[in-house]
Parts: C-alpha cells; structure tokens; sequence
C-alpha cells in the first residue's frame, strides 16, 4: 500500500481538485484507492457526492478504529472509496502514525471488501505547519500542484527547504504546475525558470486552468466523466501517467 | 471461489423501476448497450441440464449459474472441459466428461445496463448490474447482480427487497434454463430404460430392447458426421453392440434365418466403424501413452500420432459419408420400422418364453460358465482363454442390464458390482494385447515411402514392450477380480435370483 498525500502550503492551487481526479485516475487504471478528505475547507468528498458522517465530525473516534473504517464509503465508480472526515490536528497526527504501522489496528481495518487498497490518497489541509513534517514522513510520494507565478515559486522554495532542514529526502517530491495559462508570459517565463531550478522535482505533466475543472464543483464528478474530451481531463491522465511512472520508479 | 447472489426478473419489471421512489432513495436506469451474443452450452448428455445448471459463453465471461448462485470466470474459446482455462467455473465443471463437446442449446443478445438507488444529492447509495438476456423465444429475462458500495448496506438491503418485490427471484440454474431453454420433450439418453412386465415374453423383450436402442444410434449420427466429439462414435457402437448382442444371448427368439439377416445387418452396420474407433482411443490416450516411453524415442512415437491423426481425418470423413446416405437413412427406417410393427418378424421356438424365465436360465448359465473358466485361471492360462472370459463376463453384463427392470431386487447392485470390478481388470488387460496388435500390424504396414519410418518403428516397439508389461501387472490383477466375484456371498445371491431351484435340486 503506497500513501500519496496532496499537499500545498499555500490555498486556491488546485489541490482538493487533483486529489479527487487522480484518485479517479488511479482507481480507473485498476488499483484499488481509498481517497481521504483531510481538508475540511477542500471537500473532495462533496466532489463524489459523499455527505460527511456526523459520527467524525464529532471527533474522538481514534479510540475506536471500526467507527472510522465504518465511515468510509463507496465511491459511484469502481475501485474508489471516500473516507469523508473532518479531523482535528491531534486525530490526524495518529491517523497518520497509524497509517504507516503496518500492524495496527486501522491497517487492519482499512481492507476493504475485496482486500488491502493500493493506494492512499490524502487531500491534506493546508497550513498544517505542526503536522508537516508527519505527513513528509508517512506518505511515500508528496504530489504538490505549483502555480507558476512568482508568489508559489516562493512557497515551492519554502518547501524544499522545510525538507532539507528536516532530514526529509526531496525525491518524496513530485510537483506539477497548476492552474496553466499559456497566454501570460509570467505562467511560461516561471515555468521555465523553475524546470531549469527543480528539474527532477518538477513534473511534465500540466493542468490548465480550465472552466471544466470549475465545473467539478457544480457536476460533483471527475472531469474524466463529466468531460472525458476536455484538455483539463487530458491533462489529469498525463499526469496520473507520469506519476505512477515515477512512483513504479522508486 | 467468488459466487455472488443473482436475481431473475422480467425485463419488464426492471424497466418499470426507472423513477420509483423506496426508503427515500430513487431508481435510476442507464441506457441499454448491447455487450454482444451469448450461447448456453452444455453437452450432448445434457449434464448440465440434468443437474440444474446452466453455462452462458457471453460477451467476455463464461458464466455459471448453478443452485448456489453464479460462478464466473473470463470467456474461453475452448469447448472442452479440460481445455477451459483455470478458473471456478472449470473447476465446477469437473464432474462431465472431458470427452465431451460443450455445444450450443440456445443463445441471443445481451443488454448491459445500470440499476442504481440514488440519494438526494445524485449519489449511487447502490447498484446492480443488468444483463436483458434475448433469445427471441419467450419473454426477455433481466440477469440482476446487485453490487454493494463500501459503507451503504442499508441501501444494498433495501435494494435486495425491492428486487423481491417486483416479482424476482435468487436465480438458480432450474428457473433460469426454463427461461432459456424451450421445454425438453423426451431428452436423449445413451441408456434408454426398458420396462418389462412379468407376462413379457422374450420376444417382446427383445425386440422392446433393440426398438429402444435404433433411436440411440440415430441421435448420435448428426454429432459422428460432424466430428463433435469421440463420445458420439462411442455411444452409437454401444447403442449397436447391445443390439447385436441380444440377437445372439436370446438363442432362439427369433426364426434361424431371421437372426441371421438380422445378425449380418447390424454387423454391417458396425464394420465402418471400428477403425475410427480405434484411433480415437490412441489419440486420447495420446499423452499416457506417451509416458510409456522414455524420451528418446518420443519423436518417433509423436510421428506415429501424425499419421493416426491424418488417417483419423480420412477414416472419419468416410464414415460422416455413409452415415449421412441415403442408403443409410433408408437401412434404418426399415429396420425401426420391422422392430415397430414386429408383424414382419419371424418367431422362433423360445420366442413366447416368459423373459424373466429365459433370462434366470440365461443369466444362471453364464454365471456358472464365468466361476468355470475363472477357477482355473493362473498365470500360464493363455491369453485366448482370458479373452474368452472376459466375453462371458460382457455377456452376463448386458443380460443383467438388459433384465434388470424385472428382477427389482435391492441385491441386483450386490450381484453386478463384484462383475463390474471384474470387467475393469478383464477390460485393461484385453486393451494391452489388443493394441499391441494392432501396433505391430501398424508397424508391419508402414509404407517404405514414410520418412523416418525406422524410428517410428523403434518408439512403437519400445511402446509394445510396455504395454506387454503392464497386460502382465493387469493379469495379475484379474485373479483378485475373480476372487471377489466368486465368493461364498456373490455366489449365494446369484443362486437365490437366478437358478431354478428344481434344477439346483
């Protein structure tokens, strides 16, 4: 079981949004992928239509491992489950710690019917300064969207160095570029600075800013699904394709 | 093994669930696409059939649906048990033939759709997978596999009920062929039962038994001709071999020159047939034949199957000829037609015989004639007075089936199983020396013109010496068969059923 986490120091990069896509992605190539919503703000669980279980929203079901399994639920496409939770600091540490020990009790109970999932995804909250460094540890690959203006080429840099400053090898990092316009020079003269700063921490793969992954928040669906044609659902399934390749990689 | 619950509904009915409302969640259908064509298969014997199962080669998966439920694994091309991939179909399948072809019996079309409950915000709480099965035949039936989501069982138990509701049931195999299938009339069998009524005479017996067993040999004409399976060939030479054999176990039923034409008639009947026959048995044995041999000399034995295969083809193509003429066709109408109407059939003096007099005279006779030659059997009895008693024992085999009906005795099974035992090691050790026969008659026939025609010869000698040792294990074998065919126990209820008792006097 490998665990992905989606994260981003800064909001509004597109992070809830390539969370649930490629865990579409994922799930659609075959493995077998719990997706869990960690960031009250983002929802990548209204995304697939799940109502939020009003057992987690009111906390402390750490001590009991079978509430959280119990509110995972089946997603309306094969392969993906949704574990909707809003959790506090604390419960996510432990969620996290747990996550990773292959003998605890939430390992356990996180097979599912058919068996282990393949893949954890975590759309992580933002802002979570005192938990970083738990989620760096626990998740094998950080998938973090950049959008390449001056401002998110900072908070990348911030990144990089949180790590180094934290003994966190970089190559957990698999970054994108996000929220795309071609037409502003600004997106193409940062975008070819950074490959040339971050050439292996950067990946090929683009999202654009598109009205179609807008339009997620209205369809509650992929952009696979509602807009198979779309160069936003393109993008999604070039950057699924290269990630899993360099996550086959490691 | 993953058997998933199945439900069987009308089409009609599913289609009316599109907008209903239950527990506060609504039906969704998604349109029909059509996934392709299907077949129900099953084998000549109808094993499926008989057993309440049924096997869909369908779009992808070749599925079965039995009384547990559904078992599925992905298509196959093959039509032979044991050329089906791995899998839990195959390994339900284990108990037919794996000499027999899985052959069509219906098919049609397959729809594929959704059935989905809905919550208030559009989400799928649960789904079942439709398959609109249409043969053309009766009413269009709905395959219905409900599929649970993580988390949503309430929605998955609700959907289940509803199902019920709307006129479904857990489908089994039974419900679901007499949705497929038209009625079966009289079905085939390769062993049709003849009753016999105490005031029977032998004549109606036999002439009851041989009538009962033309339509075998018929019924299994189309499936020789065109080459479906071994088993075709197999049962017809059984169906005729157990004709003859009443022409020549009931002395005297019919007129001298009557059972003479009769006799010369069905022997015609069977020459063309045994040459197939053989080849069929080589090739199956093919591979444990094959183990006999030691590496070596496995290229020529493999060049011997080459020629069995293509002399296999030519023999066979002879045969589906004269089978499918109309010199054929018109042989055994006349000869149903004398066995039906019997007006024509010439009485002879045993012909008004009680049968189940004839039969205990016939049936005690053999059995005394088979503890007979078995008693002095040792290792240097000749191999021509084993064979001689490996016919008694075939003999007294058919005259117990053919008069089971009128001996309804629980001991009957006593009486044939210590004979059955017998007959296997008899059987084992007649096809040794009969193929070694027959493969040094091969080997003596090879054409000078046939490449590598020295080492043929070489692996089917060695092969002969290996069947000449295992005839000898297997005579070793049939001393112990006789014993238990000739204990004090056996011998007492072959008395008690069938020897006269003045006579045992």
């Amino acid at each position: 079981m490998k665990i992905i986490a989606c994260y981003s120091n800064k909001g509004g990069v597109g992070k809830t949004a390539t969370a649930a896509n490629i865990a579409h992605e994922f799930a659609a190539a075959g493995q077998r992928v719990l997706l869990c919503d960690l960031d009250p703000q983002g929802a990548s669980s209204f995304y697939f239509r799940v109502k939020p279980s009003k057992k987690l929203v009111e906390g402390a079901f750490f001590e009991d491992v079978a509430k959280l399994t119990d509110a995972i639920r089946g997603s309306d496409f094969d392969n993906l489950d949704i574990l909707p939770a809003n959790m506090s600091f604390r419960d996510f540490d432990v969620f996290l710690s747990r996550l990773r020990n292959s003998r605890s009790r939430l390992k356990k109970a996180l097979k599912s019917v058919k068996g282990d999932y393949d893949l954890v995804v975590l759309d992580c909250p933002p802002n979570i300064s005192t938990l970083s460094e738990s989620v760096f540890k626990a998740a094998d690959a950080v998938l973090v969207p950049v959008i390449p203006t001056t401002l998110s080429q900072r908070t990348f840099e911030q990144l990089l160095d949180f790590f180094d400053q934290n003994d966190l090898p970089r190559r957990k990092i698999h970054a994108f570029f996000s929220m795309v316009q071609q037409v502003k020079s600004l997106h193409t003269e940062t975008i070819a600075a950074m490959l040339a700063a971050h050439p292996k921490r950067l990946m090929q793969a683009r999202i654009p800013f598109a009205a179609e992954i807008e339009r997620m928040g209205l369809h509650r669906a992929p952009v696979a699904i509602t807009e198979p044609k779309s160069t936003a659902a393109q993008a999604y399934r070039d950057l699924h394709r290269e990630f899993a390749e360099r996550l086959a990689a490691e | 093994m993953t058997q998933d619950a199945l439900y069987l509904l009308p089409a009609a009915a599913i289609r009316q669930l599109q907008g209903d409302v239950a527990g506060g969640l609504h039906f969704a259908l998604s349109p029909d696409e059509d996934a392709g064509a299907f077949e129900v298969l099953d084998d000549f014997d109808r094993s499926l059939g008989r057993t309440g199962r049924v096997l869909i080669a369908g779009p992808g998966r070749l599925e079965l649906v039995t009384a547990g439920g559904l078992l599925s694994q992905p298509a196959d091309a093959a039509r032979f048990v044991p050329a089906l991939a791995e899998g839990p179909v195959k390994q339900a399948l284990a108990d037919l033939s794996p000499l027999r072809r899985l052959l069509p019996q219906a098919g049609g079309r397959v729809q594929t759709a959704m059935l989905a409950l809905l919550d208030d915000e559009g989400k799928t709480r649960a789904r079942a997978a439709l398959r609109f099965l249409r043969d053309g035949v009766g009413e269009d039936i709905a395959l219905v596999q409900p599929r649970g989501l993580r988390g949503y069982g309430e929605a998955l138990a609700l959907l289940r009920d509803q199902l019920l509701a709307h006129g479904g049931t857990v489908a089994d195999g039974r419900l679901l062929r007499r949705h497929l299938l038209a009625p079966e009339g009289e079905t085939y069998t390769a062993k049709p039962e003849i009753g016999i009524e105490p005031e029977d005479t032998a004549f109606d017996v036999a002439s009851d038994i041989i009538l009962a067993h033309l339509p075998v040999m018929r019924a299994n004409e189309p499936g020789i001709i065109a080459d479906l399976d071994t088993e075709f060939l197999h049962d017809y030479r059984v169906a005729l071999r157990k004709i003859r054999s009443v022409l020549s176990l009931f002395k005297g039923v019919y007129g001298q020159g009557q059972t003479a034409d009769l006799k010369a008639r069905f022997s015609a009947l069977m020459a063309p047939t045994g040459r197939l026959r053989d080849l069929d048995v080589y090739l199956i044995d093919r591979p444990a034949l094959a183990a006999l041999v030691p590496a070596p000399l496995q290229p020529g034995l493999q060049r011997m199957f080459a020629l069995f295969e293509a002399e296999r083809g030519v023999v066979q193509a002879r045969l589906a000829r004269e089978l499918g003429a109309k010199s054929h066709h018109k042989e055994m109408t006349a000869l149903f037609k004398l066995f039906n109407g019997r007006r024509l059939l010439r009485h002879g003096p045993a012909a008004d015989r009680p049968a189940q007099d004839l039969a205990r005279q016939l049936i005690w006779k053999r059995y005394r004639q088979i503890t007979r030659s078995g008693a002095n059997l040792t290792e240097a009895t000749p191999d021509a007075a084993v064979h001689a008693l490996r016919i008694h024992c075939k003999k007294l085999r058919y005259l117990l089936e053919f008069f089971a009906p009128a001996f309804p005795d629980p001991r009957f099974g006593a009486a044939l199983r210590p004979l059955k035992r017998l007959q296997d090691s008899l059987g084992q050790f007649n096809d040794c020396s009969v193929q070694q026969d027959s493969l040094r008659a091969f080997v003596a026939g090879l054409d000078a013109a046939v490449p590598d025609r020295l080492d043929i010869a070489q692996s089917v000698g060695a092969l002969i010496a290996a069947l000449h040792s295992r005839q000898l294990a297997e005579r070793s074998r049939i001393a112990a068969g006789f014993a238990g065919f000739n204990d004090d126990l056996t011998r007492e209820i072959y008395r008690d059923m069938f020897c006269d008792q003045e006579e045992a006097a």
